[in-house]
């Protein structure tokens, strides 16, 4: 059953031809739905360009540097006056870039590159990890093109030289 | 090997069908009712704080206009797969994990209220939506600006779903506060996040957030597929590949030692290799090829029945020829033998002109006729008395080679040239018979010989011929190794051809001595010079190759037949095509009649490699701390009663905590970790995906309307 309020499309009704149904994508389409509930006098900022994450991010970062610069200014301010200085300020850059987490410190194991196992070996020359020699004699027969896809599901990104 | 490797089918798509109907509007007009909305970053769940259930509705919306009756539409959600080509156009609010597509989002809110029926000029009930942990001022500004500037709310709140889905497990009794303690882990489509709560507080201060969640998971597990089978013949979508993350992929306590213990030292011979106990195979929908036109047996028996009668009626037409032939011929000698007796009778130019209606110039002619004809004749009903005969060519004489040309006249002149022709053709005949049979002779004569070595010395002889083989096979490697040298461009090998090339190509291409000299360009005067064509041109198949080959061939065949301890698996082909069982469990050989095996996959260590990225990105590329790593860091920062209070309640939440083996892998994670005398209490969401939504519902039913 469609949403309540969706008129009903009928077919054509001179019964000449035969009358096709609405197809289901129309029945599912809300466009012609009445939405009375918003505002016709919003206008949006039709202006307005969808920003991307980048620029989301670094504006984030700037406002943040700029109040926290305002911060530190307004404490130094208040020392050079005399007034006791507020040691419960908590400086903290708390937003969306700041609690990603950190760099990991813990030494990385080798995983072969081909089977997923463990790889105490590296191919020096294409510098994939492998697990064993029959592994190894696979690799030699890699075209660059595929050696360059392994790497980079490792994530590395290597530049030809 | 027949092991009973489970194969899967992929789930067959289902067709959208529009959201069931909402309650009446009217109980909840100028109620107040609070409007719960959880936005995620894959479905959107709404309802009324009074519903029990919210409905759920994939978060995307299309705005398609339709090819042939040129009708826009607007599609949310599963809807979106009614039209195929809707999909292009499909746009989210979210962008990872951000929220950004406000057009999207202004659509999709649109539909959930519309569905829910509201029909006053401003929405009046309060709102409380989700927003991602520390969403930044952006999204939540324009987000706010949606809802008040456009949709009118009287109130709005925004909460963290995974706080939320905490609450709603911890509910406390009615009359008291929250106050519980917990280490919230949310496992979201595009991050995971650490969240420690404290007294019912979320401690926000000390969260961490991991930028890995199912859809990359989905993501990497598509890349390993794809690397693993380059040349698979239908296209592996995202859908696909999270299904596959869903159902098939598993978190393990230890992955090192699930590692080791997939790579035994040794195998028991014939033992299949452990992989193939974790493997599983998913069978991809794939085309049957037209069924060929296999006869039947009986059809192969009458096939058979008809060819030989064709051969039989053949040899019935040929032997009839044959008679006739025969017939005929005879038949012609008689008539010839009769003319020339006739000859005697007549005179000259009467046999002349009989012999021309005959059909011959000269009597030597007809003599030559005659004589062919009559050894045909004998010859043909000798075979057919079943004698083969093998008369040595008399050796026909040529007289007029020895006669010296003055003594002849023109006529003999020609019949010399063509008699000195067919004699020396004739002598070059005999001599090549000669030498064939002395060849003959001599291979026999070998053949002999080696046969009296291998009799007398088996050993001895084996080892001379393997000798030779290992020889053989050394010098193709080496052939292989210089190959494969020269397409490296920087290998020693490949630097000394460019040498030669440039000395070849140089303008002075003489030797400093011999420009003294005067001397000029030689090469060629040398043989060895030529030589330089081998060694540029390496792309040339060298017939050395094949002799090689060849010889090689005979030796191994020899050896197969005459050698009790030569078997086939040290030939030379099997020994180059060898690839180890660990390989061939991993990827498993592809039969080349099999069609359904072309159009499957096998998973095995992608099955727990993918989840394990969750414990430790590096595996994928990621330069981030996993989770085990990072409850460390933030457990780090409390103390020691708070820590007990946090691990003892560890609860996840979301949909990618679904994945078997989670709670085991945490817990075996973090006990180390921890203190021996702290309890760890790993805890999963009743319901991981609607859980944060009747939290929000119970916190906004508490808040009083």
């Amino acid at each position: 059953m469609p949403p309540k309020g969706v008129p009903r499309k009928k077919g054509p009704s001179d019964g000449a031809a035969t009358p096709q149904g609405p197809s289901l994508a129309e029945q599912l389409s809300y466009l012609n739905n009445p939405r009375p509930f918003k505002n016709p006098y919003y206008n949006k900022n039709v202006n307005r360009r969808a920003k991307n994450l980048k620029t989301v991010l670094t504006q984030e970062r700037e406002k943040d540097r700029l109040r926290r610069e305002a911060l530190r200014q307004a404490r130094a301010e208040r020392t050079a006056n005399g007034m006791d200085i507020d040691d419960g300020e908590d400086e903290e850059e708390l937003n969306y870039s700041s609690i990603e987490a950190p760099p990991s410190v813990l030494p990385q194991r080798h995983y072969c590159d081909i089977t997923g196992l463990e790889a105490p070996y590296t191919d020096p020359a294409t510098g994939l990890r492998y697990h064993d020699k029959s592994v190894y004699a696979l690799i030699q027969g890699l075209s660059p093109n595929v050696v360059k896809d392994y790497l980079s599901a490792r994530g590395v990104n290597s530049i030809v030289k | 090997m027949d092991l009973d490797i489970q194969i899967s089918n992929l789930p067959p798509g289902a067709l959208p069908a529009p959201h069931p109907p909402s309650q009446p509007y009217g109980e909840h007009r100028s109620a107040h009712t609070p409007l719960v909305i959880d936005n995620g970053s894959t479905h959107l769940r709404w309802g009324f704080a009074t519903s029990a259930h919210p409905f759920t509705g994939l978060n995307a919306v299309a705005k398609y206009k339709e090819r042939r009756t040129n009708k826009p539409l607007l599609l949310f959600g599963d809807a979106i797969d009614s039209e195929s080509g809707a999909k292009g156009q499909t746009r989210t609010p979210w962008e990872g994990d951000v929220l950004l597509g406000f057009d999207a989002l202004e659509n999709a809110l649109d539909y959930a209220l519309v569905h829910l029926g509201i029909d006053t000029p401003t929405v009046d009930h309060p709102v409380i939506m989700t927003e991602r942990l520390c969403t930044p001022l952006h999204s939540r500004g324009l987000t706010s600006e949606l809802m008040f500037e456009l949709y009118q709310v009287p109130r709005l709140t925004y909460a963290v779903d995974g706080v939320m889905s905490f609450y709603q497990n911890n509910l406390p009794p009615p009359s008291s506060t929250f106050a519980s303690d917990g280490l919230v882990l949310s496992f979201n489509t595009h991050s995971t996040s650490v969240i420690p709560i404290l007294q019912g507080k979320g401690v926000m201060s000390h969260v961490q957030r991991i930028p890995w969640g199912s859809a990359q998971a989905s993501e990497y597990l598509l890349k390993r597929i794809q690397l693993k089978y380059p040349n698979f013949p239908t296209r592996v979508t995202p859908l696909q590949t999270n299904w596959m993350l869903r159902t098939l992929c598993e978190f393990t306590p230890s992955y090192p030692s699930l590692l080791k213990s997939l790579s035994p030292r040794t195998l028991a011979s014939g033992a299949p290799h452990p992989l193939s106990s974790i493997t599983r195979i998913i069978q991809f929908p794939y085309l049957l090829p037209p069924p060929t036109a296999m006869p039947t047996e009986e059809e192969l028996v009458a096939q058979a029945e008809k060819r030989r009668e064709q051969g039989r009626r053949l040899q019935e037409i040929a032997a009839e020829k044959r008679k006739e032939k025969m017939e005929s011929n005879e038949r012609d000698l008689e008539e010839l033998t009769a003319l020339r007796e006739e000859r005697g009778e007549l005179r000259e130019k009467e046999w002349l002109g009989k012999l021309a209606k005959a059909g011959f110039d000269n009597e030597a002619e007809l003599e030559d006729t005659i004589k062919k004809l009559d050894t045909w004749v004998k010859k043909a009903r000798k075979k057919e008395a079943g004698e083969v005969t093998d008369d040595p060519m008399e050796e026909p004489s040529f007289p007029l080679v020895d006669v010296p040309d003055e003594e002849l006249d023109e006529e003999g002149l020609k019949e010399k040239k063509k008699q000195r022709l067919l004699k020396s053709g004739w002598e070059f005949r005999v001599k090549t018979k000669r030498e064939k049979e002395r060849e003959r002779e001599e291979r026999e004569a070998e053949a002999r010989r080696e046969e009296e070595e291998r009799n007398e010395d088996l050993e001895g002889w084996a080892k001379k011929l393997r000798g030779q083989q290992e020889k053989l096979m050394g010098k193709i490697k080496d052939r292989e190794r210089r190959k494969n040298a020269l397409g490296d461009r920087k290998s020693a090998a490949a630097q000394a051809r460019m040498k030669n090339i440039a000395n070849l190509a140089a303008d002075d291409r003489v030797p400093k001595k011999k420009r003294k000299t005067g001397g000029e360009d030689t090469f060629g005067a040398d043989d060895a010079d030529w030589q330089i064509y081998r060694k540029i041109n390496i792309t040339a198949p060298s017939s050395d190759e094949e002799d090689d080959f060849n010889t090689l061939q005979a030796i191994e065949s020899k050896l197969l037949q005459h050698d009790p301890t030569f078997n086939t698996s040290h030939t030379h082909a099997s020994l180059s095509s060898q690839s180890s069982l660990l390989l061939s469990t991993f990827k498993p050989p592809l039969n080349e009649s099999d069609v359904a095996a072309h159009a499957q996959i096998a998973l095995n260590t992608e099955r727990f490699r993918v989840p394990q990225v969750w414990f430790e990105p590096g595996m994928a590329g990621v330069d981030t701390a996993g989770l085990g790593e990072v409850i460390q860091n933030a457990l780090g920062r409390f103390s020691h009663g708070e820590r007990r209070r946090l691990v003892s309640n560890v609860f996840l939440t979301g949909g990618p905590s679904q994945i078997p083996g989670l709670q085991e892998t945490l817990h075996a994670t973090l006990r180390p970790m921890l203190d021996p005398e702290m309890d760890v209490g790993i805890v999963r969401a009743v319901d991981c995906s609607s859980d944060a939504w009747k939290g929000m519902a119970g916190y906004a039913r508490t808040e009083g309307i």
